[in-house]
């Protein structure tokens, strides 16, 4: 049965990591957004968007680890299923011995970094949880390393295939995003290449914040001290290194449910019991009538010890919930970050991001909609949205321009960070405003004829108008009907200062509707030569 | 006997003579004699305007004005169709070419005996949703053409322009560079730098590097690069339907106007003059405002002045 139980959590886990990074992927991204949906049951992006559709889901996955314990970090969770991946890889290179996992401590740790970023996402800065949020974490792996070496093999590819297959031009690399990116895939792959899952018990705030609750889940793994011959192949099989022999008992906070336990065990020692009918004791103590006297002393003294851990659990618990309540109090009332450097902002957020205020507040730098992006506009972050943004999908009109006739960035985002806005309303979102400088234009500076920006403004927010007396046109904005979708920007070819520039909105806008022009529907007849 | 076949000799020489001088003669005129086909023997125009049909329709009464497409397009020839695909809009916002005509002339040179028909535009929108929503794309497909991605700066080799004037060199896209013929496609359009958008502006979707053009005299860089030694074989200016506001790329279909007709020749300052003055019924419109199409005479790349042509007109319906 627990043999059963494993293959399903395994093939469960792998089809989460494959749909997850499929949404990541460039060529599924253009096809469907189907895979992106997938993304919205992971656990960040619906505690963030709680307010915004995600409560079901958060709620869902609470109660999933109020049952089941830690289901979701060996099912769901896309990092947790890689690294035991990478453990499996690494296995091969190890001797019998290495294999083994062994028991391990708890780590208090895990409670003071989560407890650092909860208290940060109370005060409104949701990016220490972004950092390290197992999801957005892959999903930033998915999008700079995947993604991109992807991309790497179908340009190889389109090098044999010119004719069918096209050649992606690279998207914008950011250097310290990759490196940042790529070092955390290092860490991780060593930590679970040698201690299995040590980064979701010591760091991820996901799998503390998880654990905490799976203390109390109702089914848990419990070891039945009377059959069991202390063989230790639960300890060894088990990547979360939670299984005391000595005392024969699980950690529960620590256990990600994985069930390889209970498929190794040969005398079904191991059980994945219902605890909430019967305490713990009860079970344990199954006793021999004989054997009853000599254990009354140590059964008190268990005891006793028994209640001071559930009296600290009951404690951590509290603390966790109460961090948890004020995080969604706060976010429900939407107070601001408590303090924040407050530079100049000079990143243009996406469109659907509202505001800077609630992309910082919501966005997990999962890079979904860099993924996402058919014009390969969005980058991480540097220094746009000041300290507390970096690496948050941030617009630049390097290379291109915010396509008129697209919202993927927002069909993707699960966190709502970029709220699903129909085409309707993304084509009056102002993300920014077009100044333009006369005095750089080509067309002021050389006295020739240019437009380029006319030429792409999808609102006619800029309009050609008579200039001079030799048939020339200067362009003339409207600011009121720019969206700030760049296009003017990207194609103006004035040197070394571009003559429009979009200037970011702390807060989106809405533009107004561009008028309609209506003509006259003429009928000729002639061919006027 | 003897002086029987001595005159006999000579009057076969003065015959042939004749005859050779005949031959050449001709041949100097059109040297399609030897195509074989009766089209040499049918007059050809210089500009043919057709008005009143679809799209499809009227390319068929233009090209039989013209001659024929196995005049332009020989045997086995490697083709090149270059429509504008600029922008992400649907037909009937008139921002890209009909994908209709485009389909009737992609099937005329393959069943010319074309050995490929290429479509491809570098485009100002995201070329995927360009190439998809104008459904120029499946329009090709569907007539037997390769579509071919210009995207990226690597699908464009370096041309010297000897003659031109502001614009030296450039960055021409390889299917035109490597085919034997290539068919100018453009969609008759308002424009808001270079005043209107057809034939000779339509280059800018063949090179790479369009903000350098915008940068150094667009009109002079527009003719500039019509001193290309490999000119279009034929340009076919879409009219059906023509944006008059806008332009190029539009707001809605009230820039929209119902025109239902189609300019070709093989004189590009021609066929664009022609459709400007097409143009001008519906909008105001000078030749000298769109300011290329005098540069480039002057240039001698062709002319303005379609009166001395030999010009057909076509009403259909």
């Amino acid at each position: 049965m627990y043999k059963v139980l494993k293959k399903t959590r395994v093939v469960v886990s792998l089809f989460f990591l494959v749909v997850i990074t499929a949404a990541f992927m460039h060529f599924i991204n253009s096809e469907t957004s189907l895979f992106s949906q997938f993304l919205k049951l992971q656990f960040v992006p619906s505690l963030l968007g709680i307010f915004t559709g995600g409560a079901v889901v958060f709620g869902l996955l609470l109660l999933l680890t109020l049952f089941f314990g830690r289901v979701y970090c060996s099912a769901l969770c896309p990092l947790g299923v890689f690294q035991d991946i990478s453990t499996r890889v690494a296995n091969l290179f190890k001797t019998k011995k290495q294999k083994r996992f062994s028991y391990d401590k708890p780590k208090k740790s895990r409670y003071i970094i989560l407890g650092i970023i909860g208290l940060f996402f109370i005060g409104g800065i949701t990016l220490p949880l972004a950092y390290l949020d197992p999801y957005s974490l892959w999903g930033r792996i998915s999008n700079e390393i995947i993604n991109r070496s992807y991309q790497l093999i179908q340009n190889g590819i389109s090098y044999f295939f010119p004719d069918s297959i096209f050649y992606i031009t690279l998207a914008h690399f950011a250097v310290g995003s990759f490196i940042f990116v790529f070092s955390l895939l290092v860490i991780i792959v060593l930590f679970s290449a040698f201690r299995g899952r040590l980064y979701c018990n010591t760091i991820c705030p996901v799998g503390s914040f998880l654990g905490i609750i799976s203390k109390f889940s109702a089914f848990q793994p419990v070891i039945n001290k009377k059959t069991c011959t202390k063989c230790q192949l639960c300890v060894i099989s088990c990547k979360s290194q939670c299984i005391d022999i000595k005392t024969q008992t699980v950690d529960t906070s620590r256990c990600v449910a994985c069930m390889n336990c209970f498929a190794v065990c040969k005398n079904n020692s191991m059980t994945y019991s219902f605890t909430w009918k019967k305490n713990r004791e009860s079970i344990d103590n199954k006793i021999l009538p004989g054997q009853v006297k000599s254990l009354i002393s140590k059964d008190n003294r268990a005891t006793t010890q028994d209640t001071n851990i559930v009296s600290q659990d009951r404690r951590k618990v509290l603390i966790a919930m109460g961090l948890m309540g004020t995080a969604l109090v706060t976010k429900a009332i939407k107070i601001g970050p408590a303090f924040s450097a407050k530079p100049k902002i000079t990143g243009i957020a996406p469109p659907g991001a509202v505001s800077v205020e609630h992309l910082k507040q919501n966005c997990t730098a999962c890079h979904a909609c860099i993924a996402a992006c058919p014009n390969n506009i969005i980058k991480p972050a540097t220094l746009e949205y000041g300290i507390d943004g970096v690496l948050l999908p941030v617009l630049s009109f390097d290379h291109l321009f915010c396509s008129y006739e697209c919202n993927e960035c927002s069909k993707v985002c699960p966190n709502n960070a970029i709220l699903p806005i129909t085409l309707e309303e993304k084509k009056l979102t102002q993300v920014g405003k077009v100044h333009f400088f006369p005095k750089r234009c080509i067309v002021y500076t050389d006295g020739t004829a240019c437009g380029a920006c006319g030429e792409h403004c999808p609102t006619k927010a800029i309009k050609m108008i008579p200039f001079g007396d030799k048939g020339l046109y200067l362009p003339s904005v409207k600011s009121a009907l720019c969206v700030g979708c760049g296009g003017c920007e990207y194609i103006c070819p004035a040197l070394p200062d571009k003559a429009m520039i979009v200037y970011a909105l702390d807060v989106q806008g809405t533009a107004k509707k561009p008028p309609l022009e209506k003509q006259e529907k003429i009928k000729v007849d002639s061919f006027g030569f | 006997m003897c002086k029987y076949i001595v005159v006999m000799e000579r009057r076969n020489f003065i015959k042939a003579a004749i005859l050779g001088g005949l031959f050449g003669a001709v041949k100097l005129k059109g040297n399609d004699l030897f195509a074989g086909d009766k089209m040499s023997v049918v007059a050809s125009n210089d500009l043919v305007a057709v008005m009143g049909g679809e799209p499809a329709q009227m390319y068929q009464k233009a090209i039989e004005a013209m001659g024929g497409i196995s005049k332009f397009v020989k045997k086995g020839a490697k083709v090149v169709i270059k429509p504008n695909i600029g922008w992400d809009k649907s037909p009937e916002l008139a921002a890209t070419t009909n994908p209709q005509l485009v389909s009737a002339i992609i099937k005329d040179c393959l069943a010319a005996g074309a050995s490929e028909v290429i479509v491809f535009d570098h485009t100002c929108d995201e070329w995927q949703a360009c190439y998809k929503n104008s459904g120029i794309e499946s329009a090709a497909k569907e007539a037997g053409a390769k579509v071919a991605f210009a995207h990226d700066e690597k699908y464009f080799k370096t041309v010297q322009l000897p003659k031109g004037v502001r614009l030296k060199e450039v960055k021409i896209h390889e299917a035109i560079v490597d085919c034997d013929a290539w068919i100018n496609v453009p969609i008759l359009k308002n424009h808001g730098g270079a005043r209107m958008t057809i034939s000779m502006k339509n280059f800018m979707g063949i090179v790479w590097d369009r903000r350098f053009w915008h940068a150094n005299d667009l009109q002079q860089c527009i003719a500039d690069c019509s001193t290309y030694e490999k000119m279009p074989v034929l340009n076919i200016v879409d009219a059906y339907r023509v944006m008059t506001q806008n332009g190029p790329k539009g707001k809605s279909i009230e820039d929209v106007q119902i025109a239902k007709a189609l300019f070709m020749s093989t004189d590009i300052v021609a066929v664009d003059t022609a459709a400007v003055k097409f143009f001008s019924q519906f909008k105001e419109m000078s030749i000298e405002e769109v300011s290329h199409i005098g540069i480039a005479e002057k240039m001698n790349i062709g002319t303005t002045n379609i009166d001395k042509l030999k010009v057909e007109k076509i009403r259909i319906g």
